[in-house]
């Protein structure tokens, strides 16, 4: 992590003036930081702008290698923020948890985003669960969008029942599921028929299913999933079907492939192998 | 191909506009039994006044964000019997309350026990119909602990219970709200399970819980899907609410729905059961609703602690066509 931590510093520095750098490395020598941090992360943009980050090839291909090739997308005052927290030298646990707590508390939406992008930099990664939890509750997209998308955080740490929440909270707000770090890693079973029993409902209002949906249930299919599975596969649209049958690649359940065998369309799709989940 | 939100997929959603023609139930008077004023304007209940709406009850839930300490739930619990009462009295609708712990705050859990302590200051509360809403959202631990404790609460002090279901995994949370509820030994017919879709409706009825329906574009139930679920499964113990918010929502959803029940060719009778009449008989049973209070004349002259919406000699019915505001 100090390595990266190191490349984030060099990017910043190209994105920021002497001053602002100045004022950066000045804060993070002051001895009393608990006292001061909320004032400086709060008025950080004012010293770094609001600028979508420049990287050079060198620094993004080390970013990339590190697994943080996204902060290319972020702005310079959240990089600088996440920065910010990722230096603080306050060793004692509970204090350092109370002095962010009261950041997360007052954040407006701009703070909260840097706050929750920050949680793979904290040190004592178990106490941030409970808060990571609540983020997920919040009903801001850009804060969601921070906790589920590229932020390996959650999947890393986040219990079954939280991790479930997260990704069916993802669903129902329809982030770009393809960017939750640890997605098909961390699916279950519980979450599949939850899941299944979301496409029931959208299904019955006469709404859509998110294609990517399948592929948390793919590994799961048993005799109970393969009886809603058929209901998607005779009533629903082609993305829907190409997706259904891509996850039963992925299942063991028999009784399921040798029913995708009877749509010609679908065995043709699937007979070429380069149907993916990227392909939706 | 997924997945952000446009205005063309929302328009195509949403199908042809219709007019709402409300002449097809003029007349006829309707109760919505979960609404949020506190995040309505005033034309809001203008318009609600207008098209039929005598009475409502407003839910005590979550204010878009987490509250960080206690006396904010002291004071939008007193603003709910306070000065929204007032307001909603100014437009000549009686407003009632349902007071409770929301499901995503009790996932505070320290400030939650604390909320605990001053709950029974409010319920016995005049004009309060309920505990409400709570139940469950994430469908954690805390949740199911404070739902249970403010179970006990509702049966002590002999209240209906006004149960919120989670968007999220509806069906098996709306199973075990019910569940838990018998458990606690409350009757169902005491309980208005409420944000029900197709999916859930069957075994909420089959239980002889009320079966509340939430109209609300595009993430709960529209109101021609309301309409066939009415022809299925008949008008007993089934009722429509707008459940308007801070979010994009709709305080008419009541009156539209039974013009649209109208127009679709559901009896009056049916359509004054599920928009007005069912939810009078199931939070009646607080003691609290007398219908006798409908109709009382909006007193355009009456002050709450000294204060009214209407200032400086305003006139009450501003002409909204002018472009001058005098």
């Amino acid at each position: 992590m100090k390595a990266v931590k190191e490349i984030i510093w060099s990017v910043i520095k190209n994105n920021i003036s002497l001053e602002a750098e100045k004022w950066l490395e000045d804060f993070i020598q002051l001895p009393d930081q608990s006292l001061q941090v909320a004032k400086a992360f709060v008025m950080l943009p004012r010293k770094t702008g609001k600028l979508l980050v420049a990287i050079n090839d060198d620094q993004q291909k080390a970013l990339d290698t590190a697994g943080f090739g996204y902060i290319r997308s972020w702005t310079i005052d959240r990089l600088s923020r996440v920065w910010l927290l990722s230096n603080l030298t306050i060793q004692d646990k509970e204090q350092l948890y109370s002095t962010l707590e009261r950041l997360f508390l007052s954040a407006e939406v701009n703070e909260a985003v840097a706050l929750y992008s920050a949680l793979p930099f904290l040190p004592y990664p178990e106490i941030w669960v409970k808060r990571c939890a609540e983020g997920i509750r919040s009903n801001i997209g850009s804060v969601l969008e921070a906790i589920m998308e590229n932020n390996p955080y959650p999947s890393a740490h986040l219990n079954e029942a939280a991790w479930n929440q997260l990704v069916l909270k993802a669903f129902f707000t329809e982030k770009n599921i393809k960017l939750i770090v640890g997605l098909d890693e961390r699916a279950n079973l519980q979450l599949a028929l939850t899941l299944v029993d979301y496409a029931k409902e959208r299904w019955a209002a006469g709404r859509q299913v998110n294609p990517q949906l399948w592929r948390l249930v793919g590994k799961f299919i048993n005799a109970e999933i393969f009886e809603d599975l058929k209901i998607g596969l005779r009533h629903y649209d082609q993305t829907e079907q190409r997706a259904i049958a891509l996850a039963v690649t992925e299942s063991e359940f028999q009784p399921a492939k040798d029913y995708i065998n009877t749509f010609p369309e679908l065995k043709l799709a699937l007979a070429d192998g380069s149907l993916n989940w990227n392909s939706f | 191909m997924c997945c952000s939100s446009s205005i063309a997929r929302d328009k195509a959603l949403m199908g042809e506009p219709e007019a709402f023609d409300i002449s097809a139930v003029k007349g006829m008077r309707f109760f919505d039994p979960h609404v949020h004023m506190t995040s309505r304007t005033t034309d809001d209940y203008q318009a609600m006044a207008d098209a039929g709406v005598v009475a409502l009850i407003e839910p005590a839930f979550w204010l878009g964000q987490p509250r960080t300490g206690l006396d904010s739930f002291r004071d939008y619990y007193s603003s709910l019997i306070g000065w929204e009462r007032f307001r909603s009295s100014q437009f000549g609708i009686k407003h009632y309350c349902t007071i409770g712990l929301n499901s995503r705050e009790a996932n505070n859990e320290s400030l939650a026990e604390q909320v605990m302590e001053i709950l029974p200051l409010f319920i016995y509360k005049e004009g309060v119909v309920g505990i409400g809403e709570i139940g469950f959202d994430d469908q954690t631990a805390a949740e199911e602990k404070y739902y249970r404790l403010q179970l006990e609460l509702a049966k002590e002090a002999g209240l209906p219970v006004q149960v919120h279901t989670p968007h999220r995994d509806k069906k098996k949370g709306t199973q075990r709200s019910m569940d838990i509820a018998l458990e606690h030994g409350l009757d169902p017919y005491q309980v208005i399970i409420d944000h029900n879709n197709e999916e859930t409706v069957k075994e909420v009825l089959d239980r002889g819980f009320f079966a509340a329906f939430t109209i609300y574009p595009f993430t709960k139930m529209g109101n021609e899907r309301m309409v066939e679920i009415v022809k299925q499964y008949g008008a007993e113990r089934i009722m429509v609410n707008s459940a308007a918010d801070w979010g994009i929502s709709d305080p008419l959803a009541v009156p539209k729905t039974a013009a649209l029940m109208k127009m679709r060719g559901l009896s009056d009778h049916d359509i004054e059961l599920v928009t007005y009449r069912n939810a009078i008989t199931a939070f009646a049973q607080s003691g609290q609703i007398d219908e006798a209070d409908f109709n009382a004349q909006a007193d355009l002259t009456e002050k709450f602690e000294g204060n009214t919406i209407l200032r400086g000699g305003q006139q009450p019915r501003p002409d909204k066509s002018s472009i001058i505001i005098s």
